[in-house]
């Protein structure tokens, strides 16, 4: 009997639907793939799909507190410019002045994005979608063709074996697994404070957190802020691992980003989900990819592909919430 | 006692002024544009700049043109409200050029079996981006966008497959690319469109309903207009004219290629609001949609002599967007 209501309380939870997903996923990319469960393979998948991961939280964090980034690919793109421009394998230092810059540069892009959605409160997607191209302009100035350089140390941030002194560790611990640990731990802090719950509450009702005394404007831009921060990892991630910045990187991964949150459980209508999802959405996202990889389909096919799966993933978990909407409405405000 | 009726003084020049307020503000930034680029390229380049001449203003026109058109599919996805945009414009114009330069091959005969493709295929994709935002409520920036992948991805797919050829029907070539003197004739089709729109949005219970809609969706509701089907309509139009652009950037390039149209997406939008099209719906009209696009190429035509290329086009686009949406477009403020 108790085992009963346990099943019917996790099937009731979004979250299952998720993860069964996922191990579907897996279950169809280990047929398909002959030595999927080696550690060389999955140290490669790990690599791979840390730059959608990150993205993909800093989205759901945003999309949780009530608006979207349409512009989070070609901010990491300028980060990226930004950083291995200030670089110089002669002089090891200029990697933290990187560093610095970056985090600065973050700051300010997180400031404007929060800025127009929470203050001027311009509709969040075409405001992003606007920001999106100020971004690519000025990494356009900065690196208007693919180079830049980057610090040796600094190719530890992509893979540990890369520094001397930390072989031995990077040898059982990719870096890459490192970087969505930091992140998974400093939005745990958040979800703790005051600010990580007004984020849900903003999200949920607007205008509902106003009245109840919630500075939204703030809570907006802190939540643009830690979103700026996630693209500032991932682009680290990718100056240790491309060693140039190219101002086109993050073309396609806005997109994607979006999808793998959703896909992740966050609602699209903000204040539902968990950021911690999103990473299996973000997974599922990336391993259909490699699917479609796997069972041969031609490469110029997966632009089509991946359009269709962004369009389910969202109209699913559209109609998913209007049922429980619906559901809600029906059963009466208890279960609201 | 005085029971007179009293006379309200009657502005006309205010009046006019704030019925039209939006477009004689998009009109006054076009002129803006143009002296400050005759400064600017006066300053930089010295006796040899000259940014004003008929000529150039009619290049800069002929340019805009294309910005123009694609501006009108996304007022038409905009005036039905609920936020809509419409990033598949660009590729289905692709797709459409693509297979038309196929079929057309270089005859006028071919030119009424393109448009009925193009009719297809606009009208294809703009009804799947039609059901799935006004019937599942997606988000339309998102759908559409995806969508654009989705072709993108065919349009990939075909080339990697055939090779692009067929040239435009000269008829096409002519109504796209030529001039008739110092008069681009792409400006027939854009003052002819122009009229239109103003005809269908001041005049026709059509033009009524899909401005209601924009307005105030609840009330069109009530008041008999099936919003979902306006909404889905409105796509659908904008993707049978974005095909139909196809066609005609086709005769302005003389054949097809892979990113033919991908580069007029964005400035579009910015065009649109540029012209102060409310993006919320409900109000707005072609011509200072067409203003705004004027602007926008004016300024990239000052951003190329100044040397700053596509990165200055792109942050100049952005910029302009944020700060138009900034000063048109707020959501009413309830505190």
């Amino acid at each position: 009997m108790n085992d009963k209501k346990l099943i019917k309380r996790l099937a009731s939870r979004a979250e299952t639907s998720t993860v069964l997903i996922l191990v579907v996923m897996i279950a169809i990319i280990a047929c398909l793939q002959n030595n999927f469960f080696t550690v060389r393979t999955m140290l490669s998948y790990i690599n791979s799909f840390t730059p959608l991961i990150l993205l993909a939280m800093g989205q759901a964090v945003v999309i949780i507190a009530g608006g979207l980034d349409m512009s989070c690919g070609t901010t990491m793109a300028l980060l990226l410019c930004i950083m291995t421009r200030i670089m110089d394998p002669e002089r090891p230092v200029t990697g933290l002045y990187a560093l610095v810059a970056g985090l600065a540069a973050a700051a300010v892009i997180g400031a404007v994005n929060g800025f127009a959605v929470g203050y001027l409160r311009l509709p969040a997607v075409i405001a992003t979608y606007a920001t999106s191209y100020i971004w690519l302009g000025i990494a356009l100035f900065v690196t208007p063709t693919p180079g830049g350089k980057v610090v040796d140390w600094f190719r530890g941030f992509y893979d540990l074996k890369n520094i001397p002194s930390l072989a031995g560790i990077g040898q059982f611990v990719p870096s890459a697994l490192l970087w969505v640990l930091l992140a998974c731990a400093i939005w745990w802090v958040v979800r703790r404070t005051k600010t990580g719950r007004y984020i849900y509450a903003v999200g949920s009702h607007n205008d509902n957190a106003y009245d109840s005394g919630i500075n939204t404007a703030k809570i907006q831009t802190a939540a643009y802020l830690l979103n700026a921060l996630f693209c500032f990892f991932v682009a680290v991630y990718y100056a240790g691992q491309n060693g140039a910045g190219n101002a086109n990187l993050g073309d396609s991964l806005t997109l994607q980003a979006v999808a793998s949150a959703v896909v992740g459980g966050v609602a699209m209508s903000g204040g539902k989900g968990s950021v911690f999802m999103a990473i299996a959405g973000a997974l599922i996202m990336s391993l259909v990819g490699r699917i479609i990889y796997f069972a041969n389909i031609p490469n110029a096919y997966q632009t089509f592909v991946s359009g269709i799966i962004i369009i389910a993933a969202i109209a699913t978990s559209s109609v998913y919430s209007f049922q429980q909407r619906r559901a809600q409405l029906k059963g009466g405000v208890r279960n609201g | 006692m005085d029971n007179r009726p009293v006379q309200l003084e009657r502005h006309p020049i205010r009046e006019f002024y704030q019925q039209n307020s939006k477009t004689l503000n998009a009109f006054l930034m076009c002129v803006l544009v143009f002296i400050l680029g005759e400064i600017v390229i006066g300053a930089v380049m010295g006796a040899h700049g000259t940014f004003l001449s008929v000529s150039q203003v009619f290049l800069t026109i002929r340019l805009a043109a294309f910005v123009a058109l694609f501006g009108l599919c996304q007022q038409l996805v905009i005036c039905v409200g609920g936020g809509g945009l419409d990033l598949s414009v660009g590729y289905i114009a692709t797709l459409t050029g693509i297979c038309a330069g196929h079929i057309m091959n270089g005859q006028n005969s071919g030119v009424l079996l393109s448009v009925l493709t193009a009719l297809a295929i606009g009208g294809f994709f703009g009804l799947c981006n039609g059901l799935l935002t006004a019937y599942l409520k997606l988000p339309s920036l998102v759908v559409t966008m995806a969508m654009a992948n989705i072709v993108q991805g065919i349009v990939n797919a075909y080339v990697s497959k055939v090779a692009i050829e067929g040239n435009a029907a000269p008829a096409l070539q002519w109504l796209a690319a030529r001039f008739t003197g110092v008069f681009p004739n792409i400006l027939i089709v854009v003052v002819l469109v122009t009229a239109v729109m103003m005809v269908l949005f001041r005049r026709t219970s059509l033009g009524v309903r899909i401005l209601g809609v924009g307005a105030n969706e609840n009330t069109a509701y009530l008041s008999g207009v099936n919003v979902k089907r306006v909404r889905c309509a409105a796509f659908v139009a904008s993707g049978i004219l974005a095909a139909l652009i196809g066609l005609l950037l086709l005769g302005y390039l003389g054949h097809a290629s892979k990113d033919m149209a991908s580069n007029y997406v964005m400035p579009s939008i910015v065009a649109v609001v540029v012209g102060g099209v409310s993006i919320n719906g409900g109000e707005g009209n072609y011509l200072s949609v067409v203003l705004g696009a004027v602007v926008l190429q004016s300024l990239t035509n000052l951003f190329v002599a100044l040397g700053w290329g596509d990165a200055g086009k792109w942050l100049g686009y952005g910029l302009i967007l944020l700060v138009m949406l900034a000063a048109y477009i707020r959501n009413k403020r309830k505190r």
